[in-house]
């Protein structure tokens, strides 16, 4: 019997060695100042958001891509909590020596300031971007019981709609304010904790519309439960061509989720580079193709700049178009 | 047949060698820990959570449960053998158990137990197969109002059935309701009782609160309590009871099987209580009822049926509707959620795989214990003789650096260390941590739901009553609130109109 606790402590054991090794490579390389033999242990890609979820998904493809390019293992570290606030802080305090990567949202920077306290900001400055990879698509999705088939439908009501959102801050939320204030449509607001829960109540008839991922809500639109009635993208989808853009039915509201890699700021320049090579790499590779098209992902390989300056003006955007119409992205008003 | 499909390639997922690998490691653990009297399976489980991390949900669950009702049949053993109930669900199994023992039956004793035990297991998981689709046709009605509903009653079953103090169930369940509370508020983006720390943004996080009432708490607990040197057992001979036994008990065994089902399903409900309900029962219908308590089959057939079918049937719930029924459920919810799988109504079309796979695992496991256990009693009970000085510091670190891989979070751990002493407190000061943790999983789901629905429904409360399913709990919740005030109250005035009657019969006497 004495076998179990054994078994027990050597598992407990194993992690902990892992951890000690995790953490301790992140300490030596942190006092080695060449860049040459970068990388010096394994590269730890942190995501401020749950195992499972597309995030989590995109920096998994991402870590057995480059892995092998960078000669260094790449484990994702998943560290959820305040929208993957918590996740940027700490990896904005690591070292700059590229061991400790950050996996970041675009909503975190452009959409969740508008709704939270000053000081749970994330400021994209704290930041060297790398690279861009890929825009998840967001659309705005109509229940049976609705029975809206396009955007005219919607906006001809003429009643009270209830829209479900993916939770407070969110691009969800914000796209679906926006269209129903420039729309001149009186909606009630309904919160939920991500985008299945939203897919449910809208499959349910509990609300009438929500707006959530693509390929969350691809299988539903397919088997003719929900119908689309347009995307947030500036383009359309090429994974739903037949449906209009926010944009070509009126409405000046572009919102998706892009993702992007970053390192602490001021990174040495060769290290930056070695991993911007490592990921294009990756983004050349059959796998990583399939893996984007399986989740309806559009690719959106930019460069690290390209990504600031984007982001700043969706940011700015975003706090325009919520000021000129004056809406709170807390509260129910 | 078209719903026996899925039923049937269930059973393909759990004959993948490392699920019947894991599904065994679960039922030998969860015999293992059901011998140690302390450590029960909300402990054990709360303790591996974090090692089930990396495994496919599937096999995760599978193990979990297995050490869920494994727990049921190891607990027996050292109930008879040694008068050491090593779970509270068998704790009632010492009056006839041992006594049987100490008459030399004990081979029967244990024999009747893991008989009654597969039974009644089997049992709830045929009522498991057929009820599930039934509810999950109704999965897209239920919405916010419905879950409102749902949360509601479950705290006040929670609340009203517990064993222990009821005050002390109350306050405690009242502490984890305030606990849920904590975090961003999800409607406004408010932050609640965060005291600016961003690691609370998002909420107290059940896994670390589990594992420190359970697991953390549950070990200091035990450090007070000197072990008892464990005897050597009785040799146990006869396992296969004899058919004047069989006979006796095999009543005992059906409507052990049924309570337990039903008392299981039941919120507050769970093994320990249709344990005693259906010593009670047994005690009650027996034509002798002056055997029990010497060596009565049914004393020992009855309970341990029942348990085992309650251990079962308390997933229907947690699977179906992503309410957990008692505190081990509530653990099996956060081991679902570390999985990225949400139980509910959904599961069963969504994830038609994970649900079956870990139902039919449940008979694959019942067979497992029921092939084990007589076999291996000698084995279990020299486990007694592990010092809790090796045991509970070996627990004890696997705890803590199992809540540090989780969300490789430092405050996490301290989480588990507060809530370690937390539960160590409530125990030595009577409390049972069961409502805490149930009002805090049940507590965030009601006032999240209260509020969507009231947003649906424009802010008219009366919108709840509209609708079938949310009216039907709603009126059940009444009754269930209602009904014991009515009862003393009838009780009162049979009283107040049998008193004339008996001084009437004296008058003429």
């Amino acid at each position: 019997m004495m076998q179990f606790p054994t078994r027990r402590a050597v598992l407990g054991a194993a992690s902990a060695v892992t951890l000690l090794a995790l953490t301790a490579c992140g300490n030596v390389a942190a006092g080695s100042t060449s860049s040459a033999n970068y990388p010096s242990g394994p590269v730890s890609l942190t995501v401020g958001q749950a195992p499972g979820g597309s995030t989590d998904l995109i920096a998994r493809a991402i870590s057995e891509g480059s892995a092998k390019t960078l000669g260094a293992p790449v484990p994702v570290v998943n560290k959820p909590g305040a929208n993957g606030s918590l996740a940027t802080k700490e990896v904005a305090g690591k070292p700059a020596d590229g061991q400790n990567l950050l996996l970041i949202n675009a909503s975190l920077i452009t959409i969740t300031p508008l709704a939270v306290a000053k000081d749970e900001a994330v400021n994209i400055d704290d930041f060297d971007v790398i690279a861009g990879l890929s825009q998840d698509d967001y659309v705005l999705v109509a229940s049976q019981g609705s029975g809206f088939k396009s955007i005219k439908d919607l906006t001809g009501a003429g009643r009270n709609i209830t829209f479900g959102t993916t939770g407070v801050g969110t691009g969800s939320q914000l796209a679906q304010k926006v269209l129903f204030k420039q729309a001149n449509v009186q909606g009630t607001d309904v919160p939920f904790d991500s985008g299945k829960p939203a897919l449910t109540a809208v499959l349910g008839n509990q609300v009438e519309v929500t707006t959530i991922q693509l390929g969350e809500a691809m299988p539903q639109i397919q088997a003719g439960k929900i119908a689309p009635l347009l995307v947030f993208s500036e383009q359309r989808n090429s994974f739903l061509p037949d449906v209009p853009t926010a944009k070509e039915s009126g409405f000046d509201v572009p919102v998706a989720q892009y993702r992007a890699v970053a390192a602490p700021k001021g990174t040495p320049k060769e290290v930056k580079d070695k991993l911007l090579a490592a990921f294009q790499e990756t983004f050349k590779s059959d796998a990583y193709k399939e893996f984007n098209k399986k989740n309806m992902l559009t690719p959106k390989e930019i460069s690290g700049e390209e990504v600031v300056t984007q982001w700043k003006d969706y940011a700015a955007k975003y706090k325009s178009l919520v000021e000129k119409y004056s809406i709170s992205l807390s509260g129910t008003k | 047949m078209d719903f026996l499909n899925p039923v049937l390639n269930g059973f393909v997922v759990v004959l993948e060698p490392m699920n019947l690998l894991y599904c065994l490691i679960g039922v030998v653990i969860g015999m293992l820990i059901g011998v140690l009297p302390g450590l029960g399976p909300a402990a054990t489980i709360a303790i591996l959570l974090p090692l089930t991390y990396n495994v496919e949900p599937v096999t995760a669950i599978i193990m979990l449960a297995g050490i869920f009702y494994g727990a049921q049949y190891g607990g027996t053993i050292t109930s008879v053998l040694l008068r050491l109930p090593g779970e509270a669900s068998s704790v009632v199994t010492v009056f006839d158990g041992y006594q049987m023992a100490k008459q030399g039956k004990a081979g029967t004793a244990l024999g009747l137990a893991s008989i009654g035990s597969f039974i009644g297991g089997t049992a709830s998981i045929v009522g498991l197969t057929f009820l599930a689709p039934i509810v999950a046709s109704f999965a897209l009605d239920f919405g916010p109002a419905e879950y409102s509903a749902l949360a509601l009653l479950g705290i006040l079953l929670v609340a009203t059935i517990s064993n222990g103090a009821k005050t002390k169930a109350l306050i405690a369940a009242a502490f984890g309701l305030l606990l849920a509370t904590v975090g961003r508020d999800i409607f406004t983006g408010e932050s609640r009782f965060t005291f600016g720390s961003l690691e609370l943004a998002d909420g107290i996080d059940f896994v670390p609160i589990a594992m420190g009432i359970f697991g953390l708490g549950e070990i200091l607990y035990n450090l007070e309590e000197r072990h008892r040197a464990a005897k050597a057992p009785s040799t146990v001979t006869n396992v296969w009871p004899s058919r004047k036994d069989l006979s006796q008990a095999s009543g005992a065994i059906g409507r052990g099987s049924v309570l337990g089902f039903f008392l299981g399903i039941l919120p507050g409900g769970g093994a320990t209580i249709a344990s005693m309900a259906s010593y009670a029962m047994e005690k009650k219908r027996a034509k002798q009822p002056e055997r029990f308590g010497k060596g009565a089959p049914e004393g020992v057939a009855g309970p341990e049926t029942a348990n085992n079918a309650a251990a079962t049937s308390s997933f229907i719930p947690l699977l179906t509707l992503g309410i957990p029924a008692n505190a081990t459920m509530a653990l099996m919810f956060g081991a679902l959620l570390i999985q990225g799988v949400t139980p509910g109504p959904q599961l069963v079309e969504q994830d038609p795989g994970l649900f079956w796979g870990v139902v039919n695992s449940m008979y694959i496991g019942n067979i497992l214990l029921l092939i084990m256990s007589l076999p291996l009693v000698g084995v279990f009970v020299k486990i007694l003789r592990v010092r809790a000085a090796i045991l509970a510091p070996v627990t004890a670190l696997i705890t803590l650096l199992g809540a540090y891989t989780i969300n490789n979070s430092m405050f996490d751990v301290t989480l588990v260390v507060v809530f370690g002493i937390v539960g160590y407190l409530m125990k030595k000061f009577g409390f049972e941590p069961g409502p805490l943790v149930l009002a805090f999983v049940l507590g965030s789901l009601l006032e999240s739901s209260l509020r969507r629905s009231l947003l649906v429904f424009g802010g008219d409360p009366t919108g709840f009553f509209s609708r079938p399913i949310s009216a039907t709990l709603l009126a059940v919740f009444v009754l269930v609130a209602v009904l014991p005030g009515l009862r003393s109250l009838l009780a009162k005035r049979r009283a107040a109109t049998a008193d004339p009657a008996t001084t009437k019969i004296k008058e003429t006497v």
